[in-house]
């Protein structure tokens, strides 16, 4: 079921940015008038922005969440491997630093 | 179908939490070093002061205050361990909560062994609590008042009150059993109704019930084999040997248990093993079985084969029900030990005999 909907999603995602990407790229290689191909380039750049931000925002939650149950098992048990927690906890954040930094990349 | 404990069960799958907290109560099992400090104590008052230094604390703790005998030691033990299992079906997600309460049904079926052979041989409810481990659907309160009860038809006649599935398989054979007074008809009753009943529920598809059901399977093995082993030392007459098999074995299927059961002594029957796994082990034993003449000896060799394989189911998928049935054995296998090592303490057993008893894993 899982699956399903995750194959349905990706479907969706890469229609969704085609038809993004190619009037831009057509617009690029026509070498149309400069005003529209940097008014579409900056929309598209815009979005890629807000992507790459966004689903790395979304996939460190994710992965806290996971890391975060079993933290709180472990502890639940263990109470002094809280330090090894508290840092496993905050190691999905790289995730969304390096989206952020490759989000200002775009936008730079 | 089998009372189940009352308890709402964690949502879906998600073993994370479950899985972190049982890991965080194996690190607390007692080490191989520790056991053999324990198995070198002078006196049972000693393995009390060690054990109140463990995870056992609390419960060593408690029964102390009764004196510090092995009868006090077990029940500790029996307290320590009923609290464990039934801490972790407290915080196991819907999956996990049901493949291992199927597993653990073989505890209530132990339990209703335990009380039918007591009142077989005439013990007090005392003395028949002393071996109940109130670990499966049936409860501590359950257990005493069966082993209060005055014979085996009102054990029957409760359990049918309770709407106990094991009510009925016991009904069945009770006008028999008591013309004959011949208990194995309602141990193998109680044994068939309940691999059947747990097979049918570990049917389903998934990696988890699969593993599951591969633990069943080798519990019906080992009940198969040391069925095999008895009909080698008992005339059974005109009975049918196919009415002591039990299907859902991993390894041993009708036809062999047929084949093994026509068999007359023990090296045929390990030949007769050889495309199994378990030829090995018991090869291993059986010299030892033919210096003490007792099938013991190849029910440890078999309970040490299930125990290391339900062990190894600990080492796969980290987000898997393994984990929980590994500790779960392996928990079961430590008390175990300690009662071992409580009793070989009392009675004065060498420690060297009491090493090779113990099963370190």
């Amino acid at each position: 079921m899982m699956e399903k909907r995750l194959s349905k999603a990706l479907l969706f995602g890469g229609v969704f940015l085609t038809v993004l990407m190619v009037p831009a790229m057509a617009f690029a290689q026509q070498a149309a008038p400069v005003v529209a191909v940097a008014w579409q380039l900056g929309a598209v750049k815009a979005l890629a922005a807000g992507l790459a931000m966004g689903l790395s925002a979304l996939a460190a939650g994710y992965a806290q969440g996971k890391i975060g149950s079993a933290g709180a098992g472990t502890l639940a048990e263990r109470p002094e491997a809280a330090i090894w927690v508290i840092t496993l906890q905050a190691l999905p954040e790289i995730i969304v630093l390096l989206g952020f930094v490759s989000a200002i990349l775009i936008n730079g | 179908m089998v009372r189940a404990a009352v308890k709402t069960p964690a949502s879906g799958r998600d073993y994370g939490y479950g899985n972190a907290r049982v890991r965080g109560m194996r690190s607390r099992l007692l080490a191989g070093p520790f056991l053999e400090e324990l198995v070198e104590a002078p006196d049972v008052a000693r393995i009390f002061q060690m054990l109140a230094d463990t995870e056992y604390r609390s419960d060593v703790e408690t029964e102390a205050l009764k004196g510090r005998t092995p009868a006090t030691m077990d029940e500790a033990l029996a307290v320590n361990i009923v609290r464990t299992f039934r801490k972790i079906m407290g915080f196991l997600n819907a999956e996990a909560y049901d493949l291992v309460t199927t597993l653990l049904g073989r505890w209530d079926l132990f339990n209703i062994k335990s009380v039918i052979r007591g009142k077989h041989v005439h013990l007090s409810a005392d003395e028949i609590e002393d071996g109940l481990y109130a670990v499966g659907s049936l409860g501590t309160v359950d257990l005493r008042l069966l082993a209060g009860l005055p014979d085996t038809r009102s054990i029957v006649d409760t359990l049918l009150t309770w709407g106990s599935p094991y009510g009925e398989p016991l009904r069945e054979n009770l006008t028999k059993y008591e013309s004959d007074g011949y208990l194995a008809l309602l141990e193998l009753a109680l044994d068939r109704f309940y691999y059947a009943w747990a097979e049918e529920r570990l049917a389903g598809r998934g990696v988890n019930t699969a593993l599951a059901r591969g633990v069943l399977g080798l519990q019906v093995d080992s009940i198969n084999l040391l069925s095999t082993f008895r009909l080698l030392k008992s005339d059974i007459g005109d009975v049918d040997p196919s009415s002591f098999f039990l299907e859902g074995g991993a390894h041993i299927d009708r036809e062999l248990f047929l084949q093994m059961a026509a068999l007359s002594d023990v090296d045929e029957v390990l030949d007769a093993l050889k495309s199994t796994p378990y030829t090995g082990r018991l090869e291993a034993v059986v010299v030892r079985f033919e210096q003490e003449g007792s099938i013991a000896v190849f029910e440890r060799a078999l309970e040490d084969y299930v125990l290391r394989k339900a062990l190894d189911a600990g080492r796969g998928d980290p987000l898997g029900v393994g984990i929980v049935i590994s500790y779960l054995w392996a928990k079961q296998n430590e008390v175990t030990n300690l009662r071992i090592i409580v009793k070989g303490n009392s009675v004065g057993m060498p420690a060297d005999r009491m090493r090779r008893e113990l099963i370190l894993v």
